[in-house]
C-alpha cells in the first residue's frame, strides 16, 4: 500500500488548495478526483468569478481551476484523476477505483473535500427526457459542446440558475423564463440583471406544475403560489419548451465522512462538524469546501488551505507560530468573504430593504432582476461627469472588488470592505481604458460618453455573444427589461487579451436614453 | 442527531393522492404512493424505506431520492426533516462492477 502524508479527496478548489498548502509545507501529498479533468464545479465554469485578487477574483472559473492544478503539480503532488474513493477503511486508508481496479493508499491526514450534488424536485412528468439538472446542462454544453435543447424553462433563481441561464444564452438556447418559488430572485442581481437585459421574464412566486409530453418534454405548466408555497388556482401558465433545467439548489456530498464515523450536523443536509481548522471529530481527518456547508469557490480556497495547513501543523511539518500566522491571515479573507447581503446569516432574509451604506434595495431588481432608472441615479457607482466616465450597476453588498483592482487611474473605490458597493471617485479622470468594464464579473460596469455630439450618447458595454456585430452595423438598443427602446449603431468594437474574451461593444444611441439602453440586438 | 420518534402517536390514515402515481426513487422506479404506504405500513425512517421498497438502493444510492424522501416522511409524520436520520453511508460510495470490485481484493 502505497503511503503519504496527506491523502485529499476531491480536486475541486478546496482540494487541490489544501493540496498546494500542504505539499508547501514539505508533506508528501496525493488528489484523487472521480472526474478526467481536474477543478471540481470549476471546470464547467466559464464565467469570471467574484472575490478578490487572492480568490482569483475575475478569472474564469476553469482557468482558476487549471491554475491551481499547475500550482498544484509544480509542487510535486500527485494528482489521480479518473479515480473515485469508494469507501474508508481503518480511519485512514482509503479505496479507490482507478485503471479498472481497486487500489488501497494510506496517510496520516485525509482530507475530503468531495462538494455537493445537485438537489431535484419531483412533480408530474419529472422523469421525461428534458427535465435536466442545470449542471449536466453545463457539462453538456461546456465539456461536451451540446445544446441541452433549443427552448429552456430554468426552474431556480439563485446564482446556479441564473449563470447557467446565461451560458445557454450564450449557447444559443432561447429560455423561456426563469421561474422561483420564492417571492425574490435568490441570486447576485448583477448576474439576474445580464439575463434580464437580454429579455428573459423572471416569474417569482412560481412553481412548476407538470413536464408535459408523452415521450420527451414537449412544454412546462407553471403555477404561482402564495406565501405558504400553495398553488393559487387559476393561475397556471404554459410554455412551450423542450427542456426544463432544474437549478433548486445543492446538497453536501458527505457520505465518505460518514463512512469514516465522523460527527455530522444537519445544514441544508448532512456535513461534518469541524473545529475552526476544518478538523472533524476524529482527528486526522479533515472536511474542507462545499462538503462542509455549501459556499462558494472563494471560500473552499481559503477553506483549503487551512485544512491543508492544519495537516501540516499537526505533523509537525510547520511551526505552530507560523501556522497561527497564517492561519491568522485566511481566517481574516474568510471573513470577509462571509459578510454581505448573501451570506450565511441574511440568507433567506426578507426584511433587509437596504444596503449597508443606507441607501434602499431595488425591489424591481430582487423580483424582476432588472434596476429601475429612478433607483440606478441613487447609488455611488453613478455619477454625472464631463467625457467618458463609468457608470457602475452594482446595487447589492456582495463579496467582489476586481472593478476597483481593474482601474489603474483610481476612478472606482471599494476600499477595505470587500463587500462594499463600487463608487465613481468624484474628481477622477477616466480614459476609457476599458477594463473596468471586462473585469467586472457581474457585467455591471458601462462607459458613458454623454458629450457627443448632435443629440446623440455614446454608450460602451461588456458583450459575450458570438458573433459580434460589427462597426457601422445598425441594429436595437435593448433596455434594462430586455425592451426595445430605440435604434443603435455599433461605432466600436474592442478585444483585448486582457479584456480575457468579453468584448467592448459601443454604441451610439439619442441622448435621451443614456441612462436607459443597456444592451445590444440586431 | 434525529429526536427520537414516538412510534405510538396516531399519523392518520393513508388517504391516496392524485400524484401517488409519480416516481419518487429513479433507479428502482418506486413511487410516491408506495413510499406513502410504507410510511402508514410504519416505515418511519430513512433505513426502513430503504429495506422495505428498495428506494434509496439503487445505482445513485439516494444520491438524488433521499433527500425527498426525508421530505416525505417528515410530512406524513407532521415533524421538520430535520428529525428524520439519513440512511446510513455505505461502502462504495460509487457504482463499482463486480469485476472490477473483485479485483482489489486480493
Ligand atoms: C453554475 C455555478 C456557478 C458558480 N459560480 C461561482 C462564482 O462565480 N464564484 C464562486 O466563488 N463560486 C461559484 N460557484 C460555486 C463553486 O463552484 C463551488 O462552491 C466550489 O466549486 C466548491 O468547491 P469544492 O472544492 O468544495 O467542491 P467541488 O468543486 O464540487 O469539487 C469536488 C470534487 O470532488 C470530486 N469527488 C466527489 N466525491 C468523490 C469521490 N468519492 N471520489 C473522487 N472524487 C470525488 C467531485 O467529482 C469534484 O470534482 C458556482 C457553482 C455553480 C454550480
Ligand atoms: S475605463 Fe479605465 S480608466 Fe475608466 S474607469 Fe474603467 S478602468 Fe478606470
Ligand atoms: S461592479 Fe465591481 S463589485 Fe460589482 S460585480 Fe462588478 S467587479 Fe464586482
Amino acid at each position: 500500500m502505497i503511503r503519504y502524508d496527506v491523502i485529499v479527496i476531491g480536486a475541486g478548489p478546496a482540494g487541490l488548495s489544501a493540496s498546494i498548502e500542504a505539499a508547501e509545507a514539505g508533506m508528501k501529498v496525493a488528489v484523487f478526483d472521480e472526474n478526467t479533468r481536474p477543478g471540481g464545479q470549476l471546470f464547467k465554469q466559464i464565467h469570471k468569478f467574484f472575490g478578490a485578487k487572492e480568490h482569483k477574483a475575475k478569472i474564469r472559473g476553469f482557468r482558476i481551476g487549471e491554475e491551481l492544478l499547475a500550482e498544484a503539480e509544480k509542487l510535486q503532488v500527485d494528482v489521480h484523476l479518473n479515480a473515485a474513493v469508494i469507501g474508508i477503511h481503518d480511519f485512514n486508508s482509503i479505496a479507490v477505483v482507478e485503471n479498472e481496479q481497486v487500489s488501497f493508499y494510506k496517510a496520516g491526514n485525509l482530507i475530503i473535500a468531495t462538494g455537493a450534488s445537485e438537489n431535484m424536485v419531483p412533480f408530474d412528468g419529472w422523469t421525461l427526457p428534458g427535465v435536466i439538472g442545470a449542471g449536466a446542462a453545463q457539462t453538456m454544453m461546456n465539456l461536451h459542446g451540446v445544446l441541452p435543447g433549443k427552448k429552456v424553462l430554468m426552474v431556480g433563481s439563485g446564482n446556479v440558475g441564473l449563470v447557467v441561464g446565461y451560458q445557454l444564452l450564450q449557447a444559443g438556447v432561447e429560455i423561456a423564463a426563469i421561474i422561483d418559488a420564492a417571492p425574490k430572485i435568490g441570486g447576485y442581481g448583477v448576474h439576474a440583471s445580464k439575463v434580464a437585459r437580454t429579455g428573459v421574464p423572471f416569474l417569482l412566486s412560481h412553481t412548476i406544475l407538470k413536464a408535459e409530453g408523452e415521450e420527451f418534454v414537449t412544454g412546462a405548466a407553471v403555477v404561482e403560489v402564495d406565501s405558504k408555497f400553495q398553488p393559487i388556482k387559476g393561475t397556471e401558465k404554459h410554455f412551450d419548451v423542450d427542456t426544463i433545467c432544474m437549478a433548486v439548489g445543492l446538497s453536501p456530498m458527505s457520505q465518505l465522512l460518514r463512512i469514516a464515523g465522523c460527527e455530522m450536523k444537519e445544514m441544508g443536509g448532512l456535513v461534518p462538524a469541524c473545529n475552526e481548522y476544518g478538523e472533524t471529530s476524529i482527528s486526522g481527518i479533515f472536511a474542507a469546501g462545499d462538503v462542509a456547508g455549501i459556499e462558494e469557490a472563494s471560500s473552499a480556497m481559503v477553506g483549503g488551505r487551512i485544512a491543508g495547513a492544519a495537516s501540516a501543523l499537526r505533523d509537525g511539518f510547520i511551526m505552530q507560530g507560523d501556522f497561527e500566522e497564517k492561519y491568522k491571515a485566511l481566517k481574516e479573507s474568510l471573513n470577509q468573504l462571509r459578510q454581505g447581503m448573501f451570506c450565511k446569516e441574511n440568507r433567506g432574509k426578507t426584511d433587509m430593504t437596504a444596503t449597508e451604506e443606507g441607501i434602499p434595495l431595488s425591489n424591481s431588481l430582487l423580483e424582476k432582476g432588472y434596476l429601475l432608472e429612478k433607483e440606478i441615479i441613487k447609488f455611488p457607482g453613478v455619477k454625472k461627469k464631463a467625457g467618458v466616465h463609468p457608470i457602475i450597476e452594482c446595487t447589492q453588498n456582495i463579496p467582489c472588488n476586481p472593478c476597483q483592482t481593474a482601474c489603474k487611474f483610481n476612478c472606482i473605490s471599494i476600499g477595505e470592505n470587500i463587500t462594499a458597493l463600487p463608487v465613481v471617485i468624484e474628481d477622477s479622470k477616466c480614459t476609457n481604458c476599458g477594463m473596468c468594464v471586462a473585469s467586472c464579473s457581474g457585467q455591471a460596469i458601462f462607459l458613458l460618453n454623454e458629450d457627443s455630439e448632435d443629440g446623440f450618447v455614446s454608450i460602451t458595454l461588456p458583450y459575450e455573444f458570438l458573433p459580434y456585430p460589427k462597426k457601422g452595423v445598425k441594429g436595437i438598443a435593448l433596455d434594462r427589461s430586455g425592451n426595445r427602446v430605440c435604434e443603435a449603431e455599433i461605432i466600436g468594437l474592442r478585444t483585448a487579451e486582457a479584456f480575457d474574451h468579453t468584448a467592448l461593444l459601443t454604441m451610439k444611441v439619442p441622448s435621451e436614453f443614456a441612462m436607459s439602453a443597456r444592451f445590444f440586438t440586431l | 442527531m434525529a429526536e427520537y420518534l414516538d412510534r405510538s402517536s396516531d399519523i392518520g390514515k393513508l388517504v391516496a393522492m392524485p400524484d401517488d402515481d409519480m416516481i419518487i426513487c429513479r433507479c428502482e422506479e418506486i413511487t410516491k404512493g408506495e413510499i406513502r404506504k410504507a410510511i402508514h405500513d410504519g416505515m418511519w425512517t430513512m433505513t426502513e424505506i430503504k429495506r422495505y421498497t428498495r428506494a434509496g438502493m439503487g445505482l445513485c444510492q439516494g444520491q438524488t431520492c433521499s433527500r425527498i424522501i426525508k421530505g416525505m416522511i417528515a410530512k406524513e409524520l407532521g415533524v421538520l426533516p430535520l428529525s428524520i436520520d439519513d440512511n446510513t453511508a455505505r461502502v462504495p460510495v460509487r457504482p463499482v462492477e463486480v469485476r472490477v470490485y473483485g479485483k482489489g481484493i486480493n
